[in-house]
C-alpha cells in the first residue's frame, strides 16, 4: 500500500477523539487503496481523487461501517436524531417524572438565612445592580418554542436553555425576565443577544434540581466573566439559588 | 497568480498563514462555544470549509478579473456590507485554509498541493486587507491590538455631528436599544446561527468620555440569501449601519470577528448617541435613514423593529420546517458565501457560484454526523490536536506554548522540484436542497433583477473612489487642508449631512 504525503509524519499523534480517528483512518485507507489501484503518480492521482476517484458512496460506506460497530452518534441538533433515529442516540434517557438538569459538578448547599438554597453556578454576562428572581421555565425544543409563540410566555419567567445559540429561542427570547444557559460562554450568541436585550443571563451553567415553576435567583450582581479569565482558565462563578416563593 | 510560486511568494503566504492560524486559535479560544438545537452547526461549518477550498480560488480569479482586490477594498471603506469583518478580516482566508487543513488530515491532499491556489487566496486577501485598513496602516484588527479604525476623518466628522444625543429613559434611547436587540436576533437567524450578519468596527475617540462604535447589520433583505425570499419582502434595507456613541465606556477590543468588549461592560445605560445609515455596492457611501430629527429616527427604529420582529417569526417558522440537509445547506452556504459581496461590488455575482455545494465538497456529507463534526471541528480549531497540527517538540505556539500549529505552511520543497498540484480546478456544477434564489435584489436603487444589478455595479464608481479623490488620503489632508481640493473632498462626504452640508474642511 502506498504512503500518502502526510503518512510519514514525524510529529503526528492520533486525533483526540476516537470517532475522529476512526473516520479519518477509514478515509485515509480508502485514499491509499484508490491510489494503489490507479497506477498514477501522486499529483495525477490527487487531481483525479478530487474529481471522481473518491465518491459520496465511498464516504457513505464509511459512515455505515462506523454504525456497524454498534456506535450511535450523539446529536447536537434535534433534527439529526429525529430524522435518523437508528443512527443517533435518543434525545433524552427515559426517566420518571418532570425534567430537570442534574449537572454532576453543580454546587449545592442548604438554605441560607434568606431561604436561598444554592443549586448551581454560571458565567455572568453583564454585571447588574441587583440579582434577578423568577420562575424557571425549560425551553429545549422547537415544539416548545412554537407553543410559547402561540400561548405567550408568562410574566417573570427565567428561561433554562441548553442551547447557547441565538436561533432556537429567537421568536420568544425578549419575553423572559432572565436566561440560564447550560452551555457556551458569555460571548456565545445567546450571551450577546441577552446583553442587547438587557436580559440578565448566566452562561455555561452547572445546575441541578431546578424544575419548571421553581422560583430561582441568579447572582447577576456578580462580576461579569472576562475574555482574560477564559484564556487563563480561571472561573468567575455567579451563583444560582432555589428561593422561597 | 500563475505558474510556480516564487520563494518570496511562499514566504509571504506562510507569514499570513501563521499569523492567521494564531489569530484563529485566540478567537476560537476566547470568543465562542456555539451550540444549536436547531442547526447542525458543526456539520455545516465543515461542509462550508470544503466548499471554500474547492471554489474560492477560481471565484477570486473571476472577481479580480473584473476589479482588483484593493479597488474593492477602497469602496468597502464606504460601505457597511459583507466586505469587512468578519467576512474579509477572517472568514475568507479562514474558511479556505481550514478546508485545506481538514483535507490534509483526510489524506486527499499533501501540504504542497494547490500551492498556486493558496498563494492566490492569501495574496488577494493581503491586498484587500491592506487597502481596507489603509487609514490605520494595519492588516488586521489583531495586528492593531484588536482595533479597526477604517474610516477617514471626513466621514467620522459627519457621523459625529449628525448623531442624535440620547439618554436612558428617553424615547430615542429606548427605541434604539429595542431595534439593536431585534436586528441582532434577526441577524443570527438569517445567518443560520452564525454571527456573520453582524459586525462592529472602531472604536473612534470622540472626547475624553465618549467613543464611537460603528455597528453593521448585513444581508437583511431579499437580496442575496435565498431563504430570505418572501419572508423578508417587507425589509426595506439590505444593510444597516448604526453609529453608536458610548459614554464612560472604553471599547478595548474590537476583533477580526467584529465582536467588541469594553471596560466597563457596555450596557444600554451607556448609549449616548445614535445614527442610522444604509449602503451597498450601488450607493454613494453611507446614506442617512430618518436622520432629519430625533423624533423621525425614533419612529424609524420602532417601524424597523416591527418589521424585523415579523420577519424573524416568518423566517424561524420556515427554518423550523426544514430537513437536516436543508439546514446544513443553508448554514454551509451562509458561511461559504461570506465573500459573495466581493462579486456584487465587482458586478460579477452569479448564484451558481455562491449558492451551490460543489460536488467535491458534497461527497463528504455522509460522514458529517453531529458527533463526528463536533469533535473534528473542535480538534481543528480548538484542541489543535489533529495529526497535521503537531510540530517539533521545540515548538511553542503563540498563546498556548504547545508544540502545535493551527495551519500547515506551504512547503518550500516545491522550489526544489517536489511534485504538486497547482490548482484544484474550476467549480463544478453543484446544487442544494433549498429552493433557488428568485430574481429580486433589494438595493439602494430599488429592487433589481440580477442582470441589472450586475450591470449597474460593474459601471458604478463612487465619487470619492474616482481620481483624484481616491488617493487624497489622510496624510495628504493633514498637510493640504487649506486647498480647494480638500474642501471639495469634504463637501462630497457632507452632501447628505444634516449638520455639515457644504461646510467643507
Amino acid at each position: 500500500m502506498p504512503c500518502l504525503p502526510t503518512d510519514n509524519d514525524r510529529y503526528a499523534s492520533e486525533p483526540a477523539s476516537v470517532l475522529v480517528a476512526a473516520v479519518h483512518g477509514a478515509v485515509r485507507d480508502l485514499v491509499r487503496r484508490r491510489w494503489a489501484g490507479s497506477g498514477l503518480d501522486w499529483s495525477a492521482f490527487a487531481a483525479a481523487a478530487n474529481e471522481r476517484l473518491i465518491t459520496k458512496d465511498d464516504l457513505a460506506a464509511i459512515d455505515a461501517a462506523v454504525l456497524a460497530t454498534g456506535h450511535r452518534y450523539a446529536f447536537s441538533a434535534l433534527i439529526s436524531a429525529s430524522e435518523r433515529p437508528a443512527a443517533y442516540r435518543g434525545t433524552e434517557p427515559d426517566r420518571e417524572g418532570p425534567f430537570c438538569f442534574a449537572h454532576p459538578d453543580a454546587p449545592t448547599a442548604a438554605a441560607d438565612p434568606e431561604g436561598r438554597a444554592l443549586c448551581g453556578v454560571g458565567d455572568n454576562v453583564v454585571r447588574r445592580d441587583r440579582n434577578v428572581r423568577g420562575r424557571a421555565l425549560y425551553v429545549r425544543s422547537s415544539q416548545e418554542v412554537i407553543a410559547l409563540m402561540q400561548q405567550g410566555v408568562p410574566d417573570g419567567r427565567i428561561a433554562i436553555i441548553d442551547d447557547s445559540g441565538g436561533t432556537l429561542t429567537a421568536p420568544i427570547l425578549e419575553r423572559f425576565a432572565g436566561v440560564v444557559c447550560a452551555g457556551g460562554t458569555v460571548r456565545s450568541h445567546l450571551g450577546i443577544l441577552t446583553r442587547e436585550y438587557g436580559i440578565p443571563c448566566l452562561m455555561n451553567v452547572k445546575l441541578t434540581g431546578v424544575f419548571n415553576d421553581d422560583m430561582i435567583e441568579l447572582e447577576t450582581s456578580a462580576a461579569a466573566r472576562t475574555a482574560d479569565s477564559y484564556q487563563r482558565g480561571e472561573a468567575m462563578p455567579a451563583r444560582i439559588w432555589k428561593a422561597e416563593p | 497568480m500563475t505558474g510556480k510560486p516564487s520563494y518570496v511568494q511562499l514566504l509571504e503566504a506562510n507569514n499570513l498563514i501563521q499569523n492567521f492560524g494564531d489569530s484563529t486559535y485566540w478567537l476560537c479560544l476566547t470568543r465562542t462555544v456555539q451550540g444549536s438545537k436547531l442547526f447542525p452547526v458543526s456539520p455545516y461549518i465543515l461542509l462550508s470549509y470544503l466548499n471554500a477550498f474547492y471554489r474560492y480560488p477560481s471565484l477570486i480569479r473571476k472577481i479580480e478579473a473584473a476589479m482588483p482586490a484593493e479597488a474593492i477594498a477602497d469602496r468597502a471603506r464606504q460601505m457597511g456590507i459583507k466586505v469587512q469583518n468578519s467576512s474579509m478580516g477572517w472568514g475568507l482566508p479562514c474558511f479556505y485554509l481550514l478546508g485545506r487543513e481538514y483535507l490534509l488530515n483526510l489524506g486527499l491532499i499533501g501540504p504542497q498541493d494547490a500551492a498556486e491556489d493558496v498563494v492566490t487566496v492569501m495574496d488577494f486577501w493581503r491586498r484587500f486587507q491592506l487597502a481596507w485598513h489603509r487609514n490605520d496602516g494595519h492588516i488586521t484588527n489583531a495586528e492593531y491590538g484588536q482595533r479597526a479604525q477604517i474610516l477617514p476623518d471626513r466621514r467620522l466628522e459627519v457621523f459625529k455631528a449628525d448623531a442624535f444625543d440620547c439618554a436612558e429613559g428617553d424615547p430615542l434611547h429606548e427605541a434604539a436599544q429595542l431595534f439593536l436587540a431585534t436586528v441582532s436576533q434577526y441577524g443570527f437567524l438569517v445567518s443560520c446561527e452564525s454571527r456573520i450578519s453582524l459586525t462592529n468596527s472602531g472604536p473612534y475617540r470622540i472626547d475624553e468620555r465618549h467613543e464611537l462604535l460603528i455597528r453593521d447589520f448585513m444581508d437583511l433583505a431579499e437580496t442575496s440569501l435565498p431563504w430570505l425570499d418572501d419572508v423578508a419582502a417587507d425589509v426595506p434595507y439590505n444593510n444597516l449601519t448604526v453609529t453608536m456613541v458610548a459614554r464612560d465606556c472604553h471599547f478595548h477590543l474590537v476583533d477580526d470577528w467584529g465582536s467588541f468588549e469594553s471596560e466597563p461592560e457596555f450596557s444600554a445605560a451607556r448609549l449616548n448617541g445614535i445614527g442610522l445609515y444604509t449602503s451597498d455596492a450601488l450607493s454613494e457611501g453611507y446614506q442617512p435613514i430618518a436622520m432629519g430629527s430625533a423624533q423621525e429616527l425614533t419612529e424609524k427604529f420602532l417601524e424597523l423593529n416591527t418589521i424585523f420582529k415579523e420577519a424573524t417569526n416568518r423566517l424561524w417558522l420556515r427554518m423550523a420546517g426544514w430537513s437536516r440537509d436543508q439546514l446544513i445547506d443553508a448554514g454551509a452556504i451562509a458561511y461559504y458565501a461570506i465573500a459573495k459581496d466581493l462579486a456584487h461590488v465587482a458586478g460579477v455575482f452569479d448564484p451558481a457560484d455562491w449558492f451551490e455545494i460543489d460536488p467535491r465538497a458534497e461527497r463528504f456529507r455522509p460522514i458529517l454526523s453531529d458527533e463526528y463534526s463536533d469533535a473534528a471541528l473542535g480538534e481543528l480549531v480548538g484542541g489543535i490536536s489533529l495529526p497535521t497540527q503537531q510540530q517539533s517538540p521545540f515548538t511553542m505556539m503563540k498563546w498556548s506554548n504547545r508544540a502545535t500549529k493551527v495551519l500547515t505552511p506551504l512547503p518550500y520543497s516545491i522550489l526544489a522540484g517536489e511534485d504538486y498540484i497547482a490548482r484544484v480546478g474550476e467549480p463544478q456544477p453543484g446544487g442544494s436542497h433549498l429552493p433557488p434564489k428568485n430574481d429580486r435584489y433589494r438595493t439602494t436603487r430599488g429592487v433589481l433583477g440580477l442582470e441589472a444589478y450586475n450591470a449597474a455595479a460593474a459601471t458604478f464608481v463612487p465619487q470619492t473612489c474616482r481620481e483624484p479623490w481616491n488617493f487624497l488620503c489622510e496624510t495628504w489632508v493633514k498637510y493640504n487642508s487649506a486647498s480647494p481640493s480638500a474642501d471639495e473632498l469634504y463637501r462630497l462626504e457632507q452632501r447628505q449631512s444634516r449638520t455639515l452640508r457644504d461646510k467643507g474642511v
